[in-house]
């Protein structure tokens, strides 16, 4: 018997599952497959667009859902989504770095200046202020970092006050012998060896000029915690990563640390296995069935946490007919009903599809027959939703995925734990 | 080839306007051997030459004409003997091994007959056409718009382009224009001072699903009518089509009744069609030459024959003539006699030698076939990267293209090489292709990032109609890496949008 079953294994279930663990629940995280963080950029987002570019995103979150009441930041709260970051902040072990009050720039792999609150320790030097000299390094056989498009984006870029100087070189670092087009994550796979980081660091110094600082596609080590530390302390120059297109290795680091994390504190990690039903009595969720080998798997437990994501992981899905549906538990939606879900305006206003999800209490429970968050009563008394699955937000517009992820994930173990007397 | 000096002038790219929008058929014949023999004589004859000379564009699929349950009972007799007395080859099989051909075919089918249909890829095929007209002396001037044709007298002198990517007019001197401007006839004519030519548009949109659920072409056994028909076409297959006569050639909706239609019509021929994997939907008009004979609303049953007009006849103008109507199948047959009435005008006898020579690149006489590009990339995987997983298409082949083009747009380079053409709608291609373009030197970052925008917002033209299911999925990882990780939608503003 678990107490909690978290679905999902991205940034919500795989902190869910941590911060349940660390405070001595037992937890089965099950999983269809391996989770979104891997798809991702690597860093904390908590509010960068509201729609102009937010500077302190704790602050700007009131005023933000007084204009968006749908957004899952109206139940969660600032405060809630601080402590969502602090407590992955404490998970994470020191893999992310940065004042968490205050959004910064950081270059991307087309050249745009990103804000984000929580970076990678190995993306610290990219951070864009007026002056600043990159040389952007592409590496000649991974074609996911285009230097020159980068190098130019950035340059022509205005901040506050002037701009950035940027040039860009191409290095010939060969990650797999023999092979012109090699995977990012072969690089870093390739530089988790000390004498492959010889290797770039001696390139390196041959194209950089004094007063530069090196940007390089993110693929600086993937399992040696001390790659990026190991080639800054030989190059002697500032150097930084930037986030390629997926996989993500900034992303998969983040993520194998988190299952590890877990798995040594004795969670139950099932990956490959697809939630197929699930049983109920008397309000509540009392087992899920998963399919694996040979038989189906029926898992009891107290409490569940949906981490499921969102259409990009096919938790929810639009069927060819124009109806939306929540495939794990079949809970309800927001938004569903709305005549144009989708329209053709490429870059203008959000598409309404993305917005649909689960309406949640400020327990994170799962609402029926709501009209938006905080309205109408839970479904079952234990069953808690986080991260993509929430509705009212298209993450990747306004920046808002792992605030939204951690804040919700965090809330809906707090309450868990609450309900079980504080302690599981 | 017959010795003229002639220039081409397109207003977009060749084949964007009304060639490469459709669904990829190489008509065998058997669609009009009941409706329209002439027609279906004209394409099993055409269907042999094209397949000889444009090989490496055409893949020779065969094709099967089923009756599906419910569909007229009667229709296959009169299609068997309307493929005898038409000559197109046919030959009725069991349903069976019509069944074992395709597995995913509609089991109540009732009766089944083989086919020649092939398919043919229109740009490719379109291509061909020009470099051969370049070999023997052409010029090929893409992104020209006519803006005026003028007259010497009762004569053509000379015609006026703007060219679309510099901004510069073009003027050409000439004796003779043959105006093959399609559904935009009218207009041209109308410039030439020749009114009312009346090309009415007919409208059918086409929807590219993932894989191909068919390996020959499936057509049913029934009088022509909406969605057919399935076309498999190099990694897709395509089901087309519906037809609504339209007002404006330049304004083509994709309505989601249609695409509706379109699903449920694939329904019927492949059971389960509506759980596959919609990625792409576009719509092209048919140039339809209005005939009196049949109401001006009912665009399918109009001819599909072709037409030429001699404006010398008609308008009192030497030096025009306006071909129209047709199809992409017939297509040489169109231009040989519309040459040959140029020929006869000028009191000039000169043979058409197009049906016996191969177009470059089709010489070997070679047709293609979908394990092309892994052989391709087999052969080079080592020493060359790939650009375009979806596609297969390599870097080599992005950078040879945008040599030999260097104003073209990401959409021109894509008609050629199917850059983002696959599941993932230029997920991962765009950025590769982008930063190729930009390092090819020919293009500054500010045009380089306007490629990128418009190629993503031109996919988009042809995904949102459609999105369902797993593309939907994929939608969503594309809008978090162009949108969320890469936020390209925050890069410095252009002052204006790349267009072309």
């Amino acid at each position: 018997m678990s107490d909690v079953v978290v679905i999902g294994a991205g940034i919500a279930g795989l902190t869910a599952a941590n911060h349940l663990v660390g405070q001595g629940a037992r937890v089965t995280l099950v999983t269809k497959g391996i989770g979104g963080l891997q798809l991702g950029q690597g860093t904390v987002d908590v509010l960068g667009y509201a729609p102009e570019r937010v500077e302190r995103p704790y602050e700007a979150i009131d005023a933000y859902v007084q204009q968006h009441p749908e957004h899952p930041y109206a139940v969660i709260g600032a405060d809630g989504v601080r402590r969502g970051v602090e407590v992955f902040s404490g998970l994470v072990d020191g893999l992310l770095a940065g004042d968490a009050d205050a959004n910064r720039l950081f270059p991307t792999a087309v050249g745009a200046m990103r804000p984000t609150t929580l970076v990678q320790p190995s993306m610290v030097e990219g951070e864009c202020v007026v002056g600043k000299r990159y040389c952007i390094v592409g590496f000649t056989r991974l074609k996911d970092f285009q230097a020159s498009l980068i190098a130019q984006n950035l340059g022509r870029t205005s901040l506050a006050g002037g701009r950035v100087d940027a040039r860009s070189v191409t290095v010939d670092f060969v990650a797999r012998e023999g092979e012109s087009d090699s995977s990012g994550v072969s690089f870093a796979r390739a530089l988790d060896d000390a004498g492959n980081r010889r290797r770039l660091v001696l390139a390196l110094k041959g194209v950089v000029g004094a007063e530069e600082v090196i940007g390089v596609p993110a693929v600086l080590g993937l399992n040696d915690p001390e790659a990026f530390a190991d080639i800054a302390r030989q190059l002697d120059h500032p150097i930084f990563e930037i986030p390629l297109p997926p996989p993500s290795v900034p992303g998969m680091r983040l993520n194998q640390h988190l299952i590890d994390k877990a798995k040594r504190a004795r969670g139950r990690f099932i990956l490959g296995s697809k939630v197929i039903g699930h049983a109920d009595a008397d309000g509540r969720l009392r087992s899920v069935t998963i399919a694996t080998a040979g038989h189906d798997t029926v898992i009891p437990a107290d409490s569940f946490i949906l981490a499921a994501g969102g259409f990009e992981s096919g938790a929810l899905t639009l069927d060819s007919y124009g109806a939306v549906k929540e495939t794990v538990l079949g809970l309800p939606l927001v938004g569903a009903d709305n005549p144009e879900l989708i329209h053709g305006d490429y870059w203008g206003r959000e598409q309404p599809l993305f917005k649909v999800g689960v309406a949640v209490d400020a327990s994170m429970r799962v609402l029926r027959a709501a009209s938006g968050h905080g309205d109408g009563e839970p479904v079952y008394d234990n069953v808690y939703a986080a991260g993509g699955a929430l509705a009212g937000a298209t993450r990747w517009r306004d920046l808002s995925g792992e605030g939204i992820a951690l804040g919700s994930a965090v809330r809906a173990c707090d309450a868990i734990l609450q309900a079980n007397g504080g302690a599981a | 080839m017959r010795g003229y000096k002639a220039v081409l002038v397109d207003r977009a790219d060749l084949a964007q306007g009304t060639t490469g929008r459709y669904h990829g058929l190489l008509h065998s014949g058997g669609r009009y051997v009941v409706s329209d023999p002439r027609s279906a004589t004209e394409c099993a004859e055409e269907n042999a030459i094209i397949t000889r000379i444009h090989a490496d564009a055409v893949e020779r699929t065969g094709g099967l004409f089923v009756s599906a349950p419910g569909d007229d009972p009667e229709f296959p007799d009169r299609f068997a003997a309307g493929a005898l007395g038409t000559g197109v080859p046919c030959n009725e099989i069991s349903v069976g091994e019509a069944l074992r051909r395709e597995p995913r075919l509609n089991p109540g089918i009732s009766r089944a007959f083989e086919v020649q249909d092939g398919s043919v890829d229109g740009w490719q095929m379109v291509w061909g056409a020009a470099n051969s007209a370049i070999q023997h002396g052409a010029t090929v001037l893409t992104y020209h718009r006519v803006t005026e044709i003028t007259r010497d007298g009762d004569r053509v002198s000379s015609v006026l382009c703007h060219d679309e990517k510099t901004g510069e007019d073009v003027r050409i001197h000439c004796h003779f224009v043959i105006n093959a401007s399609g559904a935009w006839a009218g207009q041209v004519a109308h410039m030439a001072g020749c009114p009312d030519v009346q090309v009415v548009p007919g409208r059918g949109i086409m929807i590219a699903m993932n894989h191909r659920l068919v390996n020959s072409v499936v057509n049913r056994c029934i009088h022509p009518a909406d969605g057919d028909i399935i076309v498999p076409v190099h990694t897709v297959c395509i089901i087309g089509t519906t037809d609504v006569k339209v007002e404006d050639p330049d304004k083509l909706a994709i309505p989601r009744g249609e695409v509706q239609q379109m699903l449920d019509a694939g329904e019927v021929l492949v059971p389960g069609f509506r759980q596959s994997r919609a990625v792409h939907a576009w719509a092209g008009v048919r140039p339809l030459v209005k005939d009196t004979r049949v109401s001006a609303s009912d665009t399918r049953h109009m001819s599909r024959g072709m037409s030429i007009l001699d404006h010398e006849e008609r308008d009192g103008l030497k030096g025009l003539l306006t071909i129209s109507g047709g199809k992409l199948t017939t297509y040489r047959l169109m231009a040989e006699n519309v040459v040959n009435a140029m020929c006869e005008q000028l009191g000039d006898k000169r043979p058409c030698t197009t049906a016996n020579e191969a177009v470059p690149k089709s010489e070997s006489g070679t047709t293609y076939v979908i394990t092309h590009r892994l052989h391709d990339r087999e052969g080079d995987r080592l020493d060359d990267q790939i650009i375009c997983e979806c596609e297969l298409m390599s870097k080599k082949m992005f950078v040879d293209a945008m040599e030999s083009q260097p104003t073209a747009s990401l959409d021109d380079l894509r008609r050629q090489l199917r850059l983002g053409m696959g599941p993932c709608q230029g997920g991962f291609c765009t950025l590769r292709a982008t930063g190729l373009a930009l390092d090819h030197e020919r293009i500054d970052i500010v045009r380089a990032t306007g490629l990128l925008r418009l190629f993503l917002k031109n996919r988009w033209i042809g995904l949102w109609p459609i999105l369902h299911g797993d593309q939907v999925r994929q939608t969503a990882l594309d809008d978090w890496i162009f949108r969320g990780t890469l936020d390209v939608e925050h890069l410095p503003q252009p002052e204006s949008e790349v267009l072309v």
